[in-house]
């Protein structure tokens, strides 16, 4: 348990006029869970999109394990082992539950080359997520849960080093939510390096070793999820800096 | 009206399907889920069906003949479309460019370069598939009717050059196959020589359709049909995949060019480029099932021998006729023949109403 896994650098992304990420610099050790807040259009999106190759960065560096992966598409950095889920839920609606968990079993790091030990493979992973039942339903037919489920699934089947998780818990009721929490606080437990971008702030007190604020763009403080959450400039970003000074 | 058409009317297909889920697992979404054991019998009853059509030739008269070699010749095309359009989701309505070339390399061959039939036939398909992969690298990164106005326009673009190529194309007057005498590099093939080869291009398409549904290949094909970014963060590699397919696809669609050609003898860039054939493709592939194996071959079949039975007993109306079915079908099957007769089947629900209700609201 030792090392870097994300190392990123100066990462700028500019959409026109706007800095919808600027200059963020921040390094993530190997089997920590870092969770990122920040108010709507903070440029929480656009940082987990431009680590993931979805989005090229306009400047600074990515690196994941050592390896740069700045600019890199979206397949080579999956192969490297960085896995990610979608904010709206991404299934492939016309193939099974289990076909779709074959997806990052052929494709992914360790990349399977016959179609039915993957799906046997697939198999496993749903058992994880406790989707086990439903392998032969389409995506259409799950229930919210079940849909959050399968998004995670189609992550954990690249067998990834890094997760990137993308307001997974938004949307759920709070009974939602605990059954994936144990399922992250699992992950954790076996080493797995986790970003998750979340606006839960119980998921993000449960699951975060540290948390990283953004605020238009732009890393605000960084540090022990209960300091950064009383963090009077977190606060002020949130709420507007009348309510930071009653506060006070 | 079918028996339950209270909920079909007011539940979406999601919802609906949901009630149904947890006494009964939803069917496989593809064929290659098949279980295991029966995962022989389609390749059999398209062996049969293959062996039926062998047979079949001896009993028809020569215009007879030649009709269903078109049917063939259609299967074919109809099914080299279905990769690229069907499974990948990228409705190429261009696809008459790869035939066009196909026919035209075949000419320019065998009248210049004396090369034998059996030469040029897969030097074109070669080179229908790299024209495929070079036009693909720019345009396959663009969506929807992007991509589908982008190959129209090569295939508009490419007949204006072969037409001012006379030297070698014979521009806009045609090019002739030499297909008698000294020059002849391989004799013509006859009525009963083109549908023995056009059977065998329908087979080959049917065949490599069926391999590449069953595939690694096919599962990042449809995972690209269904959400491309989704696809590429599990690892797919989205460009070199679909510039992979198209060039399959192109591959296909010269060879049958190239046939059509030959058993022309004289074309034109009019003819080989027209883009007609690009929207019967279309149709062909949308009235029988797009992104499944049997669908094609149901739609070429089924439209091609309306339409000549339509040519030949309404000589006037035949096109006014023929538009109609092809609104009716595609109103009452919007997801094709193959997917209406597998949900109809799994939910005993026949019902031709609740079918558009399914899946049009």
């Amino acid at each position: 348990m030792s090392g870097t896994m994300l190392a990123v650098d100066g990462l700028s992304r500019r959409f026109g006029g706007l800095h919808a990420v600027a200059d963020v610099s921040f390094t993530v050790p190997v089997g920590q869970t870092l969770g990122i807040i920040g108010p709507n259009g903070a440029g929480k999106s656009t940082l987990i999109n431009l680590v993931t190759g979805h989005l090229r960065p306009s400047a600074g560096r990515v690196s994941v394990a050592g390896r740069d992966l700045t600019g890199a598409r979206p397949w080579t950095v999956a192969k490297a082992g960085v896995a990610r889920t979608f904010q709206i839920v991404k299934p492939f609606r016309g193939m099974t539950v289990r076909e779709n968990v074959a997806i990052g079993l052929l494709y992914g790091r360790h990349g399977m080359g016959r179609l039915a030990s993957a799906l046997a493979a697939a198999d496993e992973v749903l058992d994880r997520v406790g989707l086990a039942g439903r392998a032969t339903a389409t995506p259409g037919e799950l229930t919210v849960t079940d849909a959050r489920r399968l998004e995670f699934a189609k992550a954990l089947a690249l067998r990834p080093r890094l997760l990137l998780l993308d307001e997974v818990m938004a949307g759920l009721r709070h009974t939602e939510i605990d059954p994936s929490l144990e399922l992250i606080h699992g992950l954790k437990a076996e080493g797995m390096t986790i970003i998750a971008v979340e606006h839960v702030m119980k998921a993000i007190l449960s699951i975060s070793d540290r948390v990283l604020v953004l605020h238009q763009g732009r890393v605000l403080t960084d540090g022990a999820p209960r300091d950064v959450l009383s963090d009077p400039r977190v606060i002020e970003a949130y709420l507007g800096h009348r309510y930071a000074r009653r506060e006070r | 009206m079918g028996a339950r058409p209270e909920r079909a009317a007011t539940a979406s297909p999601e919802q609906a399907a949901g009630q149904r889920a947890p006494t009964q697992p939803a069917p496989a979404a593809t064929g290659a889920a098949l279980p295991r054991r029966r995962r022989w019998l389609p390749w059999a009853i398209g062996g049969l069906v293959l062996a039926a059509c062998f047979g079949l030739q001896s009993q028809l008269y020569a215009g007879q003949e030649r009709t269903v070699a078109t049917v063939f010749m259609f299967v074919a095309l109809a099914q080299a479309w279905n990769l690229i359009g069907g499974y990948t989701g990228y409705a190429c309505f261009g696809q008459v460019v790869f035939f066009g070339l196909g026919g035209y390399t075949t000419a320019a061959l065998m009248a210049h370069a004396h090369v034998s039939f059996w030469l040029a036939l897969p030097a074109s398909g070669l080179f229908a598939a790299v024209w495929a992969a070079l036009i693909g690298l720019p345009l396959l990164p663009l969506k929807g009717h992007y991509f589908a106005v982008a190959t129209l326009g090569v295939a508009e673009g490419t007949r204006e050059v072969i037409t001012n190529l006379p030297s070698v194309t014979g521009g806009g007057a045609g090019i002739s196959i030499p297909t008698v005498g000294p020059d002849a590099t391989t004799g013509y093939l006859g009525n009963d020589g083109f549908y023995v080869l056009f059977l065998l291009l329908a087979a080959l398409s049917v065949v490599v359709v069926g391999v590449v549904s069953a595939s690694k290949l096919g599962f990042a094909l449809r995972a690209i049909n269904q959400d491309e970014d989704a696809a590429a963060s599990l690892g797919v590699n989205t460009t070199r995949t679909k510039v992979t397919v198209f060039a399959l696809s192109g591959f296909l669609t010269g060879l049958v060019g190239a046939t059509y050609g030959f058993q022309q003898v004289t074309i034109f860039p009019a003819r080989l480029f027209d883009v007609n054939f690009t929207v019967l493709m279309v149709i062909m592939v949308i009235i029988g099932g797009s992104g499944t194996v049997v669908g094609p071959v149901i739609g070429a079949a089924f439209l091609q021998f309306v339409s000549e039975y339509l040519r030949q007993h309404f000589t006037e109306a035949h096109p006014f006729i023929l538009g109609a079915i092809v609104i009716v079908a595609v109103i009452l099957l919007p997801q094709g023949a193959v997917s209406y007769a597998g949900s109809a089947w799994r939910n005993r629900d026949f019902s031709l109403l609740d079918n558009i209700r399914r899946y049009r609201l």
